[in-house]
């Protein structure tokens, strides 16, 4: 059977790129070019189809907080504020000290325990905005 | 009352050296050509939202001539209120992996993916060991229990776009390219992932396969009415007291049923104002029509579709507005751009809706949401586009009196 290796999917190649880089720099994007035979546009192109790829440097901490219909009946807009106004950054915005990515996402498929946020990979359920503002002091 | 079934549902399944694959060992030894019948049978419709038979899939599938088939799993859950496939793939993941490898052999496919949305990070863990210790156990790789079939099946994490939940976009966006639809005909099954004939079915529906082959047509088929055969996994959220996954047989209970004794009902003890049966892209039902058979062709009756399960509630002191802004939001988001309708569409809805936060609507406004939802249906190519607007619609029905300028019409 042919063998094939992980790598030879574009998805995962850019997944792995980013969990070295945090983001995909520019560098990686031309030799992904040059590897698989493909025009830089079009690598770029289909980078920024996918909202979880980064082509800037984002945060240490990537919060992703829910405001799909389900959660946001849980109140997740009461959440989404105080994370706000607490971070003082809007949606997709990185604080300055590039602590902190705020990004307000579509459902997290968490719709019975909203509302939901995520840190990075973790995900955090049934939140208050006091509960989400302790998880957020942990993180340095 | 209504009572819960447990056909899909069950104890944490995770550990390979407990389960010894009895529905693969019996699909091994029926052959694919028996296999397919018997879930042909059981008449399985695709779980996924479409509802599309499975045994004739795979049967099609079967029949192509292709170097290499493939067998994709769509792992892509992110219809919101959805989460079943969640709970699949994170409580029985072993049936998750058997239905795949019962449908590649069915279809003699070789190679699979399954494709998981990237947020869905603990189910890909748990997917990533499963697929890790199932090569080590001879179940996937080459001549899978002595049977001479060889299957090699991947893992894609998918990075954020809902779109790649329709077969087509998910297959590009396997390729490498951006997760937009492709045009059908040629369907998947024909030409699909790398232009080979392709089978992609959704998580709930292979889970279905498994246990059909584990347990035999005949107790699938007793399960249901004539047109919903089995049971399904449903995703309660939004205003009730108890919002989880429960499994239901169809046709057994009414949806009012559903969100009275398994939901505990509307919190605040309230009836509720509607229920979004299907997920997003399905029609609003009112508190007045809750009283249809949970099946495909009951909720059809009442004007809606089943779509993938995910029942959202509504309570009565809900602001519609509000309501209809985050609906509008989500497609705005989501659409993938390439059909003009659904990408102007829901830009411009999305718009007049921002407008109106604090006023009623004019006749004309809600005419205009009207021929949008009509262009877009019938100019979208995918399932996303061309149900987009029907939960705004059926609000703007189902409510003039809240919405429209100078009450009632009709």
């Amino acid at each position: 059977m042919e063998k094939q290796t992980e790598g030879d999917i574009f998805l995962e190649l850019l997944h792995n790129i980013q969990m070295t880089y945090g983001y995909i720099p520019e560098g990686e994007i031309n030799r992904l070019a040059e590897k698989l035979d493909r025009p830089r546009a079009e690598i770029y192109g289909a980078i920024k189809f996918y909202s979880m790829f980064y082509t800037e440097p984002t945060g240490k901490y990537i919060i992703r907080v829910c405001d799909s219909l389900s959660c946001h009946l849980q109140d997740s807009h009461e959440l989404l504020e105080s994370l706000k106004s607490y971070l003082k950054l809007d949606d997709g915005e990185t604080s300055p000290d590039q602590l902190f990515t705020l990004e307000v996402v579509e459902c997290l498929g968490h719709c019975g325990e909203g509302p939901v946020m995520m840190v990075n990979d973790r995900m955090y359920t049934e939140l208050t905005p006091g509960k989400a503002l302790e998880i957020l002091k942990e993180c340095k | 009352m209504v009572k819960e079934v447990e056909f899909l549902k069950g104890p944490e399944l995770k550990n390979i050296e407990d389960y010894d694959f009895p529905g693969l060992h019996w699909a091994l030894s029926l052959g694919p050509d028996k296999l397919i019948k018997e879930i042909s049978e059981a008449r399985l419709l695709g779980r996924g939202g479409a509802g599309f038979p499975t045994g004739t899939k795979w049967d099609l599938a079967r029949q192509q001539k292709g170097d290499r088939k493939y067998f994709i799993c769509n792992a892509d859950e992110g219809e919101p209120g959805t989460y079943k496939d969640r709970y699949l793939m994170e409580q029985r993941p072993l049936k998750v992996l058997e239905g795949i490898i019962i449908g590649a052999y069915a279809v003699e496919a070789n190679h699979g993916f399954i494709y998981i949305r990237g947020e869905y990070s603990r189910p890909i863990k748990i997917m990533k060991n499963i697929i890790e210790e199932a090569r080590e156990a001879g179940v996937l790789g080459e001549n899978i229990f002595d049977s001479g079939f060889d299957f090699n099946l991947r893992l894609v994490r998918g990075a954020g776009a809902y779109v790649c939940g329709d077969e087509t976009a998910l297959i590009n966006s396997i390729e490498g390219k951006r997760g937009i639809s492709r045009i059908k005909p040629p369907y998947p099954i024909q030409k699909g992932l790398f232009d080979q004939p392709t089978v992609v079915n959704n998580v709930e529906s292979l889970a279905c396969a498994a246990e059909i082959l584990n347990k035999g047509a005949g107790e699938f088929a007793s399960y249901g009415t004539e047109n919903s055969r089995g049971t399904k996994l449903i995703s309660l959220s939004g205003d009730v007291n108890y919002a989880d996954i429960f499994e239901v047989e169809f046709g057994s209970c009414t949806l009012r049923e559903i969100i009275e004794d398994l939901a505990g009902g509307v919190k605040g003890g309230r009836e509720p104002k509607f229920v979004v049966p299907g997920g997003l892209s399905t029609a609003a039902l009112t508190a007045e029509e809750l009283d249809c058979k949970y099946s495909y062709e009951g909720i059809e009756e009442a004007g809606s579709s089943l779509g993938s399960g995910a029942i959202i509630v509504c309570r009565e002191s809900r602001d519609l507005v509000d309501i209809l802004l985050k609906v509008s939001r989500f497609y705005m988001d989501e659409t993938c751009g390439t059909c003009f309708p659904c990408r102007e569409g829901n830009r411009q809805i999305n718009h007049m809706l921002t407008q109106h936060r604090n006023r009623t609507f004019s006749r004309e406004e809600v005419e205009l949401v009207e021929d949008i939802g009509e262009a877009i249906a019938s100019a979208a190519r995918c399932g996303l586009g061309q149900t987009s607007l029907s939960l705004i619609s059926s609000i703007f029905d189902k409510f003039p009196h809240e919405l429209i300028e100078e009450g009632v019409r009709t």
